[in-house]
């Protein structure tokens, strides 16, 4: 087991550092100080990257857990600010049953367990064993440092035992659940979703005075001890997880061949197998690339639908469930009433993770343009500017369903939580929201049109591409700073994304024919 | 040495893939299988690798001591597109190879003499294996098979999109190898299969059927199996 471990640790920083070095060599001054292959096999000088290498993914691993701790600290601080030391205990406990059963080890694929057992050869049940051990004690040992270092009582090692029983629990759960189901219990939706529920409920146990204390937590780690080493002896006793492994790991096989393209391809047009048939009532008296776009969007509509559908849904639950909070709590209804007059710019970057832009395009060049364009008609300006006409509108169409959602959630919120001396609000929110929407949705395809950054093997090319769109994050992003009174924001943003989208699209119908092709 | 499919069946969903096949492969030979496209190679290769669970069958190995079914370890295989971990160099790749597996390789040989079995000259070694073109990595690929020696070499359409040199190094490599070994080899190019191997199977109507040489010459032998081809229904 050892051997397998520092095997593996070996191969992985190896493969670190020569990723590493590869990216070094693209900086044309690197490339020039080390010529050749030089350095892949200067001893040397991978030992040196190697020392920086354990030292980077030390510091990444405490960062990682500092993180936890202060979300854990933090949702303390909101849920039992009376007494922190018990919330935070209390959210450390369904942390720690949620990872039990979600965050599994033994059964998550990855390219580095593929790499592993199946190009390796590794023995796969001593790897399991390996990898099991390094994190379970990994996990103790970090977890009783952070516990410590938050609360200094000796109460916090019953909860640690407890995390460290209830993974190994969790790792049986799983290996059971996948021989007989022939899927991952983080797949079983109806399970996870009721492990989340339960857990949410559990997490407002505080607020009624009930709190996972010490006497309950030394019960459970009584009935988890003989159950975790049963647990533990029957992942031993399995002796297949060479066939687990590779039949879990077929698809990462095809991510990491020279497939994987076509793989990513394959993958979307799969997903959507309801969307192979189209209702023929939609197509009837549909002509040329009338019929060619109704068709492109009725085989993409479960991608296209799914995710703006879901975040429609999760608007809806947040504006209710933060509706029934302000109507019970004073102060939270003065603070929202507050940040909705004064902060109204935060919408933008909200409106900007809401958006679907970024992936319909996607979608549109992996199923769709990417082959269209090596033919002549599609290239044609006329065809080019009458698809895009046709892609603006369902774009938008689509990117409206949650927007709508929150441009009528938002302006009910601020009349509830008081109200607004500006009645204009109630309309300039609303308006604010939508344009905020179609302008996402004409920008990704205005620069995907004026850019096209994918080349014919489907590599984003185009350095530009990549910066207007990290350029829109970091815009969107500063604005959560920018305190306006919520009239003048919005009416402002209503003009300048009016106006951005009008002089992008003029740019489009002009730039368009000329730039629109594959690189 | 002999690998014996029992009444091999592979659905997906509704398709029926593979049906009742039963065939026997024999050591020391090459055996070609040639089917159309989307007749099934590739998912008679996952079933042997238990890639994909059968919906029914037993493959068995049986040699002078006796029968035993068809082990993990039995069986390597050389898929059409390489999958190797592009981040290390050829010799990072090879040397963790040899040393995971250390106890299990017979007949030890040098770093240099494994490179020099599939001709990949020293200034290739420390490459990144992301720099290595399509046939170099099938290279590293067919070696690693080879070193871990599994009784069973299946290979997935291997010399398709190889240069004529590569080819001819790997058939070589390939008849060099077949004596203690079954070796599968997958094709959909006709001449490629009359050249290299010893037995040509097709995978035809959701079975496997060999075709028997006879006395016909190159010329009726093929004109008889692409008849057989397109006598028979196919599964496209």
């Amino acid at each position: 087991m050892i051997n397998s471990l520092k095997m593996s640790f070996k191969i992985d920083m190896t493969y670190a550092i020569n990723s590493f070095i590869y990216s070094l060599k693209k900086i044309p001054i690197f490339k020039d100080l080390f010529p050749g292959d030089n350095l892949y096999k200067s001893k040397k000088a991978k030992s040196i990257i190697r020392v920086l290498g354990l030292i980077l993914s030390s510091a990444r691993m405490i960062l990682y857990k500092i993180i936890y701790f202060w979300v854990i600290y933090v949702l303390a601080t909101l849920l039992t600010p009376k007494d922190i030391s018990a919330g935070i205990l209390h959210i450390y406990f369904i942390f720690t049953i949620i990872g039990m059963f979600f965050n599994n080890k033994v059964l998550t694929t990855s390219t580095k367990k593929y790499f592993s057992i199946v190009l390796f050869n590794m023995d796969a049940k001593k790897y399991m064993k390996a990898m099991l051990w390094q994190e379970i004690l990994t996990n103790l040992i970090s977890h009783s440092i952070g516990l410590w270092i938050l609360i200094q009582n000796p109460i916090i090692f019953l909860f640690t035992i407890f995390g460290f029983l209830g993974r190994i629990i969790g790792e049986r759960l799983n290996v059971w659940h996948y021989t007989k189901y022939k899927i991952s219990l983080t797949y079983n939706y109806p399970f996870y979703w009721t492990v989340i529920l339960l857990s949410g409920l559990v997490a407002l146990l505080p607020r009624i005075g009930i709190i996972i204390t010490s006497p309950i937590i030394t019960i459970i780690d009584i009935i988890f001890l003989p159950i975790a080493i049963l647990s533990y002896i029957g992942l031993m006793k399995i002796d297949n997880y060479k066939l687990i492994f590779k039949r879990l790991n077929t698809k990462v096989r095809a991510l990491n061949s020279n497939q994987s393209r076509e793989y990513s391809r394959q993958a979307m047009i799969d997903i959507k197998e309801k969307d192979k048939k189209i209702d023929e009532k939609k197509l009837k008296g549909k002509k040329g690339y009338d019929l060619f776009n109704t068709i492109f969007f009725e085989r993409h509509k479960e991608i296209l639908l799914r995710s703006a559908k879901w975040f429609a849904s999760i608007s809806l639950l947040v504006i209710v469930g933060v509706g029934i909070l302000v109507m019970i709590n004073p102060i939270l209804q003065k603070n929202l009433n507050k940040f909705l007059l004064n902060n109204i710019a935060w919408f933008v970057i909200i409106m900007y993770f809401i958006n679907r832009g970024a992936i319909i395009t996607q979608a549109m060049f992996y199923n769709c343009d990417h082959s269209m364009l090596t033919f002549n008609f599609y290239r044609n300006p006329k065809v080019i500017l009458n698809v895009f006409k046709t892609r603006v509108l369902t774009v938008s169409k689509v990117n409206l369903i949650p927007a709508s959602v929150i441009a009528i959630g938002l302006p009910i919120l601020l009349y509830i939580t008081g109200g607004t001396p500006n009645s204009i609000d109630y309309i300039s929110i609303p308006i604010f929201i939508i344009t905020l929407s179609i302008f996402f949705s004409i920008h990704y395809l205005v620069i995907y049109y004026l850019f096209q950054p994918y080349d014919k093997n489907m590599k984003m090319k185009s350095i530009a591409y990549s910066l207007i769109s990290a350029l829109t994050y970091l815009i969107a992003y500063s604005l959560t700073d920018f305190k306006m009174s919520t009239t003048l924001f919005s009416i402002i943003a209503i003009i300048a994304t009016v106006a951005y989208s009008i002089i992008a699209l003029i740019i489009v119908y002009k730039k368009a024919p000329q730039t629109f092709k594959i690189k | 040495m002999k690998l014996v499919i029992k009444n091999l069946t592979k659905n997906y969903g509704n398709k029926e893939v593979l049906k009742e096949i039963d065939f026997t492969f024999e050591e020391g030979k090459i055996y070609g299988l040639i089917g159309r496209n989307g007749a099934g190679k590739t998912t008679f290769f996952n079933c042997l690798n238990e890639d994909v669970e059968v919906d029914s069958g037993r493959f068995i190995l049986s040699d002078e001591y006796g029968e035993n079914e068809l082990k993990t370890e039995d069986i390597g295989y050389v898929i059409s597109t390489p999958t190797v971990p592009e981040f290390l160099t050829a010799k990072e790749f090879l040397s963790f190879f040899l040393e995971i597996n250390k106890d299990k390789i017979k007949d030890k040989k040098t770093i240099e003499e494994y490179f020099d079995l599939v001709k990949i000259n020293k200034e290739d070694q420390d490459k990144l294996l992301k720099e290595y073109s399509h046939g170099m990595k099938n290279k590293m690929q067919m070696l690693i098979n080879i070193i871990a020696n599994p009784k069973v070499l299946l290979l997935d359409e291997p010399l398709t999109s190889l240069d004529v040199v590569v080819q001819e190094e790997m058939k070589q490599l390939l008849k060099s190898i077949k004596k203690d070994h079954i070796l599968i080899f997958s094709t959909h190019i006709l001449e490629l299969a009359l050249d290299l191997c010893d037995e040509i199977v097709i995978l035809n109507n959701k079975q496997i059927e060999l075709v028997e040489k006879n006395n016909l010459n190159t010329k009726k032998y093929k004109d008889k199996i692409i008849k057989m081809l397109k006598d028979e229904e196919h599964d496209k």
